[in-house]
């Protein structure tokens, strides 16, 4: 009998990692195994032919410093574009969070709501969507043209400025979101609190609201800016000749000039280099207790 | 830790730092999904365009063709007059996806799911030098004699043992009078300051340079590294004056249509359909000449019913069913002149230049040869190193 309950213990201590299994095991197979060959790719060299390559094995890490001299354009302009997104969604979505958690009363779930109802359409649609709206022949352009705003292409679809708004609108839920989340549960006994200690309006957001939603804007800048600074689709649809990010170098390396080992190459550049730029923000905003 | 920092409000901590973890999981969820993107690009499904595994030659045909590359009830009567069973698919979108998904199949000798396929002649040219196509057998062929002499000696496929062209067209420029105010004739045009940022090139490197090298006095049809390069620099020089605005695709119609390009590389049968909603659009072949691409039926080695192709395809050759398919998709015949029965069919389309182009337009226009892999690969890099930045 003391055996039978000995192993009964012993299963039960098991349980939790038999349960952890199917997600490791998915893991494994979806994620690490694939990186692990991007890796050896990215260090190989064809040596078979052009269109029936074989990749040799043998630490190429010339694939690296090609990557760098030859796209160090677009690698910059990568991170201009996903972090110009970045700020102009947090500018965007902080009110916009602030207004749902604080004073929208019963309307909160319906303005929640309203903000994930573009989701309901493809990505690529909503991003083709805008092909229209910035148009050369309509309203927008027009409207702009008239007040002298328009930049100086003298057009707005295939500039900078359209591929830097279309990743905002395309991302702007993924900022919403977090912030409502570390917003709404914010105690607002602290924000009374703050005043009773004669803390004026600006005082109370900077002391008490701001460093109590910092989780949000953490969460949200990240899940804004990595995206963001890979995404391929917004540069390719509404960019012109000028403004490809590293995403649309790293499609045309994959299916048309056929280097693999170049493009993963750029796509660990692109991987350490924004993780390189999570962490210096992690740090910066002082949350170390967070990760 | 917490406790050493008084001032920080203390029921709030369990939160920061499941929130953090939530961003930080999160973020691992986001990076995931790309790197699988990226590295699914070169070997993923080795699987066939689906279905017709169960088929085994016989009675069953399998067709893989582009998109609107066919007439209402074609395959019906088809049927009919054959008594095969057609599976009819319109899954070849692009050249070099098809082959990246097909080719490790096509190397062990594997099923991929069709028996005949339409790439383009380039393609066809690959397929051959690899030794993936079935040899045509003529005397299945009667209809053979009707393709054009011209298409008959190719580069690509010398008398045409492996493959038959299917459709042709050219690829010139297509223009929005009203966006332009003005006929355009040629090359000079495209780069003309009035049009800065309104011009489209095509990203593919063959479509693409072809015509600038014709407007600096080079030949498609005998290509160098040099003239290549010398076309290659011509396009970066105008792209960095802020001359193109887009390197397209099959895409660059929107742009035409909506009024925001003036000027677009353009393939003929594209500007008749959208012509005919848009009067305003033109295409034309610039004085120095066009280059015209072919795309041609083809037989894998892998096919199950190699008959039942060589049928459909001496089926598609003959002048009466030819003529319906041209009046459907408006790319240029392949077959020798064609004026008859298109006329019978639909008189417009027999008098449309764009159509049945007249021996003059013909003579302005270039077939790239077929390459070898390496200068392919090489002009490929060229330009999409212009493209690409």
């Amino acid at each position: 009998m003391a055996g039978t309950a000995r192993s009964g213990r012993r299963s039960r201590a098991f349980t939790p990692y038999l349960l952890v299994l199917p997600a490791v095991a998915y893991l494994a197979v979806f994620f690490v195994v694939p990186m692990w060959s991007l890796l050896r790719t990215s260090l190989s060299e064809n040596t078979g032919s052009v269109f029936l390559p074989t990749l040799e094995f043998n630490w190429n890490f010339t694939n690296y410093t090609d990557a760098f001299s030859d796209f160090h354009d677009q690698i910059v302009r990568s991170f201009v574009y996903g972090g110009l997104a970045t700020l102009i969604c947090l500018v965007l979505a902080y009110p916009l969070a602030y207004v749902i958690a604080f004073k929208s009363g019963r309307y909160k779930n319906f303005l929640l709501g309203l903000v994930i109802v573009p989701f309901f359409v493809t990505f690529l649609v909503r991003t083709l969507a805008w092909k229209t709206i910035l148009a050369d022949d309509g309203w927008l352009v027009d409207v702009l043209g008239k007040v002298g705003m328009l930049p100086s292409e003298g057009r707005l679809l295939s500039t900078s400025w359209a591929v830097v708004g279309g990743l905002v609108y395309n991302f702007l839920p993924f900022m919403v979101l977090p912030l409502y989340v570390s917003l709404e549960k914010l105690d607002p006994r602290l924000i009374e609190a703050a005043r009773d200690l004669y803390s004026g309006s600006w005082r109370a957001f900077r002391k008490v609201i701001l460093p109590l939603s910092m989780p949000g804007v953490l969460a949200g800048s990240l899940l804004v800016f990595i995206p963001a600074a890979g995404d391929f689709i917004n540069a390719q649809y509404l960019g012109g000749t000028q403004n490809t990010m590293i995403g649309n170098v790293i499609e045309k390396q994959f299916l048309v000039v056929k280097d693999y080992p170049a493009a993963a190459a750029l796509s660990f550049v692109l991987m350490a280099l924004i993780l390189a730029a999570v962490l210096a923000y992690t740090w910066a905003l002082g949350t170390e207790d967070l990760v | 830790m917490a406790g050493n920092h008084p001032t920080r409000p203390v029921p709030d901590l369990s939160r920061r730092r499941f929130l953090g973890r939530g961003a930080a999981g999160a973020a691992a969820v986001v990076l995931g999904p790309s790197l699988l993107a990226a590295c699914g690009g070169d070997d993923d499904s080795a699987s066939s365009g689906g279905g017709g595994g169960e088929n085994s030659g016989g009675k069953n045909l399998r067709i893989s063709n582009w998109p609107f590359y066919i007439a209402d009830g074609f395959v019906a009567s088809f049927q009919k007059a054959s008594g095969l069973k057609v599976s009819y698919k319109e899954d070849f979108n692009d050249n070099e996806e098809w082959f990246a998904k097909v080719k490790d199949s096509l190397k062990a000798g594997q099923d991929i799911g069709t028996d005949l396929v339409v790439p383009s002649e380039f393609m066809a040219a690959r397929l051959i030098r690899l030794g993936w196509l079935d040899k045509l057998d003529d005397s299945k062929l009667p209809n053979k004699a009707n393709l054009r002499s011209d298409l008959l000696d190719s580069t690509a496929d010398a008398k045409r043992e492996h493959s038959l062209p299917y459709m042709s067209g050219m690829v010139g420029l297509a223009y929005n009078r009203k966006a332009t105010g003005r006929d355009i004739t040629s090359i000079d045009d495209l780069w003309d300051p009035k049009f800065k940022g309104r011009v489209t090139l095509f990203s593919d490197q063959q479509d693409g340079l072809g015509m600038i090298m014709q407007s600096l006095g080079d030949d498609p049809a005998n290509p160098t590294e040099e003239a290549v390069q010398k076309a290659a620099d011509k396009v970066a020089e105008e792209k960095d004056k802020g001359q193109i605005r887009r390197f397209t695709g099959n895409d660059y119609a929107d742009d035409l249509a909506s009024g925001n390009t003036a000027i677009a590389q353009a393939y003929s049968g594209d500007v008749v359909q959208l012509a005919a909603d848009n009067p305003d659009l033109n295409f034309i072949v610039p004085e120095s000449g066009g280059t015209t691409f072919v795309d041609v039926m083809v037989i894998p080695t892998t096919t199950r019913n190699k008959a039942g192709a060589e049928e459909w395809m001496n089926y598609v050759y003959d002048r009466a069913n030819y003529a319906k398919l041209i009046v459907a998709v408006q790319y240029v015949p392949v077959l020798t002149d064609m004026t008859d029965e298109l006329t019978k069919l639909d008189p417009d389309v027999a008098k449309n230049p764009l159509v049945n182009p007249p021996a003059a337009t013909l003579d302005k226009l270039a077939i790239w040869p077929s390459l070898s892999d390496e200068d392919e690969a090489k002009y490929t890099t060229i330009y999409a190193d212009v493209t690409g930045e």
